[in-house]
């Protein structure tokens, strides 16, 4: 019986969209338990300083205030908080504002923050450095011992470098030598759920009600920098309320909280404000790139050279990568990043972490060139785009050329495209365009299925649904796989006591790597319920089929006998465990996008409108078209406010972050977006359950050199630092600004 | 966080928190108390008793004046539909109605609603019949985290008492207070005018 897509691709609302649009979702914050103790965390108003002295007795003596941890009596290391040094929870020096020196559990929020108040910090302060290049310099103030710039993957002082070919020789063949520098700043991850953490012991046995996008590798991290065996660690969260990256593995909020919960024998509910979310998690590194790319007449790329720093803060939590250049075909390339130790605050995962800020560079490069050398940007990405990773590997399924051409065409970008600057009077229309494309890996990830004996499905995966819906695709793909209705399926997850392990919803990878497993394991499902049918009917196990719910013999499909029927006497139903860890065949695996902007620029006010925006996206099939579609339009959103609108502001005299919140981050809300056309070029990946390949993170990756080539095409100016603030445009704007008395 | 006055220093500091110090020995507590245990500390904090209908449920409470209307909501009515994010009137996650208007119930006292109607997102349904509102964000995929959605359906429940049948622009004006980071800004806009249709069809 061939089968259909029954489940699959098919505009479905979530599996909890219920819970979620009636308050009855639970979220971290929500949980209360009796006698909790609520905690908050003292930090450091210095960049760069050693602690003299901590006097807590005042706070101590305060009525309702059980306990406090600073470095004196609390020496746990965070491991997830630096990949290349010792980071404590408490640290001293103190290495940017907002490092954590003490936390204080009271019986009430309120009395904790007063308790704060009450604790004495002596510093004696340092010098600092917040610019990454001037922490390279000679004499720069040392942040950790050995120098600024961070240890590269193999632990030497050196850049991350991938090159291929000989530069040299490229710009040698070039026609024409370009050489620029772009800039991208410090922005918070913003998400809507402050950071919280509740944590309860029973004996020996903790649990955690963290807010992570991984319950898994959260348990495991807690288990390590604990020094608890796995099975007295329990990670727990149904709902998540976003996190884009931050809120990966496990943070020092949850180890804080337990240590606290120890200490006092009590449960303690540990929250961060959230000025303390914009300044002492992480946001997105900024990044200097510099870059030279040699061409010919003819717009083929000879050699493209960048040279690019990254500013990770004084952690080291991320990569710091810098990507981009692989969007373009060309026999030369080499590319070095230099992840930098600052001052300022710590820098990690944003989604996409190294995508926007690298496609911004090179993207608005390509456009430069392309306008120079007088030939259209959208000719030349088709002359110029990547057909294989390298120029090399063939990609596992390619949409890319077709995301751009759709793209173009629903923009109407040959009737819209013209010279830069053509319109004449103050309100300037423009079209931009800008490619893009993320790695979907794969990787290890399990599931357990549980089949009951009335047909009914249970998916257990140790999901936490960060807003990508992957509840609701795991419980899709179990329908899918057993060929069952969805209202058939529930999903157990977010609980780490009843989900084997899942690799976390970062990464875009949930579906590939968890739903890999759970359509694995329905597989097994459908073997041991064919046995089943075997034994009972005495027959050979492969003369069985399975389709829709029931068994049948190969030469009776007429005579289908239901799951219910087969189970019948069993009251445990089937269970099958699948770990799954596909490995990749000579192929490279990436979802691609092109997205197209029309936009108007008022050069008298700065103000940017955008009138039409077009996103074409190869994710591999998609499967969910509902929510996927919402990914994309949100990731847009999320990269308008980023080229036009977020950064982190320094003091540069105190080392004092300036604006953290959500007023002073100025991030978009209803009326600062534009309707986003989404388009989905849906290639059926070999790999992928279903052809899926990541939705997740790729929309927010070309979007902002999509814009700033819009602003472009439209007035003429380059902007070349982001954000593209009024301020930058006005600046850069010839002849019109405002005369005095005008205003 | 030393750099910054938060709502509670501004609060202390224009006197409305700890003006008087006269310690209430513990707090005389109305109604469905869902704390577990009561607080062991006599409050230093001023008190005061208040009334307040909650989803058409009235309740007698002793407050501490310092509490928002989002605390007593959250922390001791157990109504925790309502969120909180940023604490500080930025983001409109803890939005609540109070008699029929929408307020952020972070920045706003307790004992100022005092007498007050509120409603909150849990108070949407009428049992299991979903407001048309919370079918349509279910529809068209309002939530993603979710986290601000509360808020969302809250203010657009009040602009569309308000204004029954709004325009694209008027939605996304009526709701600019509400942030959502996930960005679903077209799903909800969406959502909003697809309810506020069927409202009209059903003459709502």
């Amino acid at each position: 019986m061939a089968s259909e897509m029954r489940s699959i691709g098919k505009p479905t609302p979530r599996i909890d969209a219920r819970e979620r649009v009636t308050g009855q979702a639970r979220y971290t914050g929500d949980v209360q338990l009796p006698g909790m103790l609520y905690a908050r965390v003292l930090r450091s108003p210095y960049p760069h300083a050693r602690i003299v002295r901590i006097d807590v007795s005042k706070a101590k003596a305060m009525p309702g205030v059980h306990a406090i941890l600073t470095k004196e009596n609390c020496r746990i290391q965070w491991s997830s908080g630096d990949s290349r040094n010792k980071r404590l929870l408490f640290n001293d020096p103190v290495r940017f504002v907002g490092d954590a020196v003490a936390a204080v559990a009271a019986s009430d929020r309120h009395t904790a923050e007063e308790a704060l108040q009450q604790i004495v910090m002596e510093y004696e302060e340092l010098p600092f450095v917040l610019d990454m290049e001037q922490a390279l310099a000679p004499g720069a103030p040392e942040i950790h011992p050995g120098g600024n710039l961070s240890p590269n993957n193999e632990g030497e002082r050196a850049p991350e470098t991938d090159q291929r070919g000989d530069v040299e020789r490229g710009f040698a063949e070039a026609d024409q030598v370009f050489e620029d520098v772009y800039i991208s700043k410090h922005h918070n991850n913003a998400q809507m759920e402050p950071r919280v953490s509740v944590a309860q012991w029973e004996g020996s046995r903790l649990t955690v009600w963290a807010s992570t996008q991984g319950i898994s590798n959260c348990r495991r991290d807690l288990a390590k920098d604990l020094g608890l065996p796995l099975n007295q660690v329990r990670v727990i969260c149904q709902y998540m309320g976003g996190g884009f990256g931050n809120k990966n593995q496990c943070h020092d909020f949850d180890l804080m909280a337990s240590a606290l919960a120890k200490e006092t024998g009590r449960p303690v509910k540990l929250e961060f404000t959230r000025a303390e979310d914009f300044v002492a998690v992480h946001g997105r590194w900024p990044t200097k790139q510099y870059y030279k790319v040699g061409v010919k007449k003819d717009g083929s790329l000879t050699a493209i050279r960048m040279k690019a720093y990254s500013g990770m803060g004084p952690y080291r939590k991320g990569s710091g990568g810098v990507a981009g250049a692989q969007l373009y075909r060309c026999p030369n390339v080499k590319t070095e990043v230099y992840p930098v130790y600052t001052n300022m605050a710590v820098s990690a995962n944003y989604r996409a972490p190294s995508y926007p800020q690298g496609v911004f560079g090179i993207e608005s490069l390509m456009d430069h060139i392309a306008h120079t050398l007088g030939i259209n940007p959208l000719d030349f990405r088709l002359k110029n785009m990547t057909e294989k990773y390298h120029d090399e590997v063939p990609y596992s399924s390619y949409g890319l050329r077709d995301c751009v051409t759709r793209g173009a065409e629903a923009l109407g970008w040959r009737q819209k495209w013209h010279p830069p600057a053509s319109d004449r009077g103050a309100q300037k229309q423009g079209v931009g365009m800008a490619m893009g494309y993320f790695g979907a890996g794969l990787g290890m990830s399990s599931a357990v299925l549980k089949l009951n004996p009335d047909g009914s499905l249970q998916v257990h995966v140790a999901v936490t649904d960060i807003g990508t819906a992957a509840k609701t695709t795991m419980g899709l793909l179990g329908a899918e796989a057993m060929e069952i209705p969805f209202e058939r399926v529930s999903v157990l997850s977010g609980d780490t006591d009843r989900a084997p392990y899942s690799v976390g919803e970062s990464g875009s990878r949930t579906t590939n790597y968890t739903g890999y497993a759970v359509v694995t394991a329905a597989e097994d499902l459908k073997r041991q319920l064919r046995e089943l049918a075997a034994q009972s009917w005495s027959v050979a196990a492969d003369a069985v089929q399975y389709s829709q719910g029931a068994v049948y013999m190969q030469d009776r499909p007429d005579r289908r006998t239901a799951i219910a029927e087969i189970l019948k006497g069993n009251p445990d139903g089937l269970i099958a465990q699948a770990t799954t860890d596909p490995k990749l065949k000579g192929v490279s695996r990436n979802s691609f996008a092109a997205h197209f902007v029309e936009l108007e620029v008022d050069t008298e006010t700065g103000d940017i409108r955008i009138l039409k925006y077009v996103a074409a996206h190869d994710s591999g099939r998609i499967l969910n078209p509902l929510t996927a579609g919402s990914q994309v339009k949100g990731g847009v959103a999320q990269g308008v406010s980023m080229a036009l609108r977020e950064e982190l502001l320094y003091d540069q005299m105190t080392g004092i972050p300036l604006n953290p919140g959500y007023y002073g981050a100025r991030i978009v809300t209803h009326g600062d977006v534009p309707d986003v056309e989404v388009i989905f070029v849906e290639t059926a990946d070999p790999y992928g359950p279903y052809g899926a390949k990541s939705v997740g993170e790729p929309p927010i990756v070309p979007s902002v050199a999509a814009i700033a080539n819009a602003v472009f095409n439209a007035t003429g100016i380059r902007i070349k630092e982001l954000p593209i603030t009024r301020s930058k445009i006005l600046d850069a704007a010839p002849g019109v600004r405002l005369e005095g008395g005008r205003a | 966080m030393g750099f910054e006055t938060t709502r509670r220093d501004f609060i202390r500091n224009t006197g409305w928190g700890i003006a008087s110090a006269a310690a209430v020995s513990g707090l005389d507590i109305h109604g469905p108390l869902l704390r577990a245990e009561p607080i062991e500390v006599p409050s230093v904090a001023p008190t005061s008793r208040i009334r307040l209908t909650v989803n058409q449920r009235p309740y007698a409470l002793g407050v501490e004046d310092r509490w928002t209307l989002a605390e007593v909501l959250r922390d001791h009515l157990g109504l925790t539909g309502t969120k909180v994010a940023c604490d500080r009137g930025e983001c409109g996650a803890c939005t609540v109605l109070l008699e029929g208007r929408a307020v952020y119930a972070c920045s706003y006292l307790a004992v100022w609603a005092d007498g007050k109607e509120v409603l909150t997102v849990e108070g949407l349904a009428q049992g299991e019949q979903l407001d048309p509102l919370q079918e349509a964000f279910i529809e068209h995929d309002g939530p993603q985290c979710g986290f601000c959605t509360s808020g969302q359906l809250m203010a657009a429940r009040a602009l569309l008492n308000q204004v029954p049948e709004p325009t694209p622009p008027q939605v996304r004006e009526g709701l600019a207070g509400n942030l959502c980071r996930c960005s679903n800004y077209n799903r909800y806009v969406e959502a909003v005018l697809a309810a506020a249709g069927k409202e009209g069809r059903h003459g709502k």
